[in-house]
């Protein structure tokens, strides 16, 4: 099986590319009431060079999302339906939208359409490949205007 | 005298009562510490893992403090958490880290010494751990066990050891699978441990492989399938089978107007009916499906479920 590290030239063009200097740094939100999960991506995103915030709860991310502008905001969640909408942080006037990752245990058509009708770029699935997610988190940073 | 009595039998209730309290107060401290202290060498030991799997260690890492007590239960409960939320994390390493920490002995240890719900929660961890066929051999004692949940989890790590043997282990258990336990069987195959082929389970003799074919149709949307769970909702001579495959169907969001299905339909009871009703509507079918499959009164409740506030979360 395949190491996590993932040390395939793709990668690390791409990981090598996300990091920033410190002063010019990605910001990252990860959003979860599941301590473990937040932990989790948090390790596995270690190394990107983005600075990633990691709220304890959920009224704390909202207040954080409205204060800091984010580039990409990683929603941890159990049940989409119920989270969406909530954890979703709303648009700054004349700011840049964040990118928004969910990722949730429902699997059903359902639940990935009405995500993603809710504003948000990219849906994973529990369990979740870590290399994977890091590998798209690269990619989404790269693409975005320093 | 008698007044002194009364005073000394008030005297040592209240003596009773306030050290019973302060018992229960010493009791919760020590509960909400130790849970504190769990939760920071949880976190310790995440991230021990985490840079092992980042940086491709070759050995396994040291964990401090891992022989204190529960520091064993507190690592196996990280990886375990790890395989369920994660896959394609390096199996090796894991392997290692469950080896030097000495986690299986410590959880055989465990099961032995527990019983009922806490062994079945021994063997639920241990089936996350990736055991060995020697494991699975040693935990099948408990395929016999008194509670249902411990023969499950026993099942779950002897599937575990050695998923070769899966569908033998599954056309063995005596009972129906529930839908939980389907879940759980499932939730190892979305990890990659068992193989994913549901053409020979739909088609198998046995009701409890047929009802994992079904599961797995259901949960990676399989539309190919449409013909097999046709015939299984006609002609299955299990009732609860045909029933599964009619909802699977409606799962699919397949057209319900078919001979088998109707047939089927005719031999459900009011309470199954009443269910596919509620899977239609959470669907998404529209009332104009109904008229050939259900009556005036089903097809009243149908459109008070489609105006229900549960339809306006699952259809925006």
């Amino acid at each position: 099986m395949a190491r996590f590290s993932g040390r395939g030239g793709r990668e690390n063009r791409m990981l090598n590319q996300a990091a920033k200097p410190d002063s010019d740094m990605y910001r990252i939100l990860i959003v979860s009431d599941d301590p473990f999960l937040r932990d989790m991506v948090r390790f596995a995103l270690d190394g990107l060079g983005a600075e990633i915030r990691t709220p304890g709860d959920r009224s704390e991310a909202l207040r954080l999302a409205r204060r800091v502008l984010f580039d990409l905001v990683l929603v941890l969640a159990a049940c989409p339906y119920a989270d969406c909408e909530a954890m979703l942080p709303r648009r700054q006037r004349g700011m840049r939208r964040p990118r928004i990752f969910f990722v949730a245990w429902q699997h059903s058509e359902h639940a990935v359409l009405s995500v993603l009708d809710g504003g948000v770029d990219q849906y994973m699935t529990f369990p979740v490949n870590l290399q994977r997610l890091r590998l798209k988190v690269a990619e989404c940073l790269n693409t975005l205007n320093p | 005298m008698m007044h002194d009595l009364a005073l000394l039998c008030c005297a040592a209730e209240a003596a009773l009562v306030v050290g019973l309290v302060a018992a229960a107060a010493v009791l919760r401290l020590r509960r909400g510490r130790r849970a504190q202290r769990d939760a920071a060498l949880g976190r310790l030991y995440l991230r021990i893992v985490m840079h092992g799997l980042l940086t491709g260690m070759r050995r396994a890492p040291a964990f401090p403090r891992i022989g204190r007590t529960g520091a064993r239960g507190v690592l196996a409960q990280v990886l375990a958490r790890l395989a369920s939320a994660a896959y394609g994390l390096d199996a090796g390493l894991l392997r290692r880290i469950v080896r030097t920490a000495e986690l299986e002995p410590y959880l055989l240890r465990r099961i032995r010494r527990s019983g009922g719900v806490r062994r079945a929660r021994y063997l639920s961890l241990l089936a996350r751990l990736a055991p060995d066929a020697a494991v699975g051999a040693a935990v099948a004692r408990y395929a016999s066990d008194r509670s249902r949940s411990v023969r499950f989890a026993a099942c779950l790590v002897q599937l575990a050891a050695d998923p070769s043997q899966a569908l033998r282990l599954l056309a063995c258990w005596p009972e129906p699978l529930t839908a939980y336990e389907l879940a759980a069987v499932a939730s190892m195959l979305r990890r990659g441990m068992l193989p994913v082929a549901y053409e020979p389970l739909l088609a198998s003799p046995h009701r409890n492989l047929r009802s994992l074919g079904l599961c797995i149709v259901r949960q990676f949307g399989i539309e190919e399938a449409e013909e097999a769970l046709l015939r299984i909702a006609a002609s299955d001579a299990v009732p609860e089978i045909g029933c599964e495959a009619v909802r699977t169907l409606c799962a699919l969001q397949r057209p319900l107007c078919r001979s088998g299905v109707l047939r089927r339909l005719r031999s459900m009871g009011r309470a199954e009916r009443r269910a596919l009703l509620r899977c239609m509507a959470a669907e998404g079918y529209a009332s104009d499906a109904l008229p050939e499959l259900f009556d005036r009164d089903e097809r009243l409740c149908y459109e008070s479920l489609v105006g229900s506030y549960k339809c306006e979360l699952v259809c925006p």
